[in-house]
């Protein structure tokens, strides 16, 4: 398993620090801070709660961290999230602004959760040796971006042809400083902080993927992208949220990906962080 | 009688010493001023085009600084990347508590500097830079006004003084 867990630590305020590291090292999967209560350690299935509760500056000093003190840089603060150093996510919840009826970002923060970004190469098993499209599905927090992760970095040493992971968020292959946190695979292009709608048509044309990736399908031009990649040939690795295939096909923003036949194999992610390979059936 | 001498020698080289000192202070005020503002331009630049993020802005915005500013700057992007301070105003008291030799106005400039840093969105962020940027220049032109004869007459001025003192000791 690999974690850039010192980056994660470099989030906390100073006095919560010491006591997550001993508790959290090996097992954190999400921290909790609510504003004037005692933070929460998620660990697997148990919950771990510090004394002091957390202050409103805190908070404050966790979205910092985060931002690495540069709002400007922390767009995606106003979809509700920050990616740390380390590909760490911080989940933000509080007073939101408005601007003509858009929102624009959080004034105060209520409440953080973060979640530990934790690599676990080969967990990808018998699905990285596969060799077409694959949807991976789960709940959230059940492993998907995880083994997304790892079937990537598996094609990319396998496959000929290079991979191009559009990775939105930056949590699939983060930096820490110039470093990459995990390892990424010979043949991967990684195009980070784009959207993916744009991105996939980005490296589409320039830089002939045989393969591309991307995060968490959640929006009709997304699927729109993946369509366009995948008559052109290029196979696709992807995650949706969706708890099986028959809740897949239920849902109409994933229709033009069922009724067009793109992906080959689903993997369906269990609570337990498992995962059942089963074949795709077309729609009708 | 040579000690006499001496020590008016002395006292006239204090206290045009103290003269030129005052001189020197106010020269190298408007060295960190200037150097402030080029270093400010820099940063509104590159964050307009590249959208750095605050510890890489304020490192090469040192690099491309000389002297103190310089050195304030690549000092509070390693107090940016320690994280261990709430915000960027607590990281740049400390990057000039380690930064000895700034000059006070420029030091107050880069106060209110630290103040509006990492507070707002792109454009807030251009506008705080901009306003920072309009007070050292306001802080620029109250010190070059009538400069020339300021310097002349604070050497003068301490030069004659210390000749007085000499006299009146003698």
């Amino acid at each position: 398993m690999q974690c850039a867990w010192d980056a994660f630590l470099g989030l906390l305020p100073l006095w919560m620090r010491r006591e997550v590291d001993e508790r959290g090292r090996t097992s954190l999967q999400e921290l909790r801070l609510r504003s004037k209560q005692p933070p929460e350690l998620v660990l697997g299935k148990e919950s771990f709660w510090l004394s002091r509760p957390a202050s409103p500056e805190d908070l404050a000093f966790v979205v910092n961290s985060a931002s690495r003190y540069s709002p400007w840089t922390a767009a995606t603060s106003a979809q509700g999230y920050i990616t740390g150093p380390g590909g760490h996510r911080v989940g933000l919840c509080g007073e939101a602004v408005l601007t003509d009826g858009v929102l624009a970002g959080l004034r105060s923060y209520h409440s953080l959760c973060l979640r530990v970004a934790r690599d676990f190469p080969g967990i990808a098993g018998q699905a990285g040796k596969e060799t077409g499209s694959i949807l991976i599905l789960g709940s959230p927090g059940s492993g998907k971006t995880t083994l997304l992760r790892d079937l990537i970095r598996q094609r990319s040493g396998r496959c000929p042809g290079s991979v191009a992971v559009v990775d939105e968020r930056g949590e699939l292959f983060p930096q820490s400083g110039q470093e990459p946190c995990f390892s990424q695979g010979p043949r991967t292009d990684i195009l980070t902080g784009c959207p993916k709608s744009q991105g996939v048509e980005m490296v589409l044309r320039t830089m002939g993927p045989s393969c591309i990736a991307v995060d968490e399908i959640t929006a009709e031009e997304d699927c729109h992208a993946l369509t366009q990649a995948g008559w052109c040939g290029v196979k696709l690795l992807a995650t949706a949220h969706a708890t099986s295939k028959e809740d897949l096909f239920s849902r109409n923003v994933y229709k033009p990906l069922v009724e067009k036949d793109l992906f080959d194999l689903l993997l369906v992610m269990s609570p337990d962080k498992t995962w059942r390979m089963e074949r795709m059936r077309t729609w009708n | 009688m040579e000690l006499k001498w001496m020590g008016a020698l002395l006292i006239i080289a204090g206290c045009g010493g103290f003269g030129f000192t005052l001189a020197a202070n106010h020269r190298r005020e408007e060295r960190a001023l200037r150097q402030l503002i080029a270093a400010l331009d820099y940063m509104a630049c590159e964050l307009q085009y590249r959208l750095t993020p605050l510890p890489e802005l304020c490192r090469q915005a040192g690099r491309e600084s000389d002297g103190c500013i310089g050195t304030v700057l690549v000092t509070l992007a390693e107090e940016l990347e320690d994280q261990i301070s709430p915000d960027v105003s607590t990281c740049m008291l400390a990057a000039l508590r380690k930064s000895k030799d700034v000059p006070s106005v420029a030091e107050g400039c880069l106060r209110s500097l630290g103040g509006s840093l990492g507070r707002f969105d792109l454009e807030g962020q251009i506008k705080g830079l901009e306003s920072v940027r309009a007070n050292c220049r306001r802080e620029l032109e109250s010190l070059s006004r009538n400069k020339e004869e300021r310097l002349r007459s604070y050497q003068t001025l301490s030069l004659c003084a210390g000749a007085a003192l000499a006299i009146l000791f003698l």
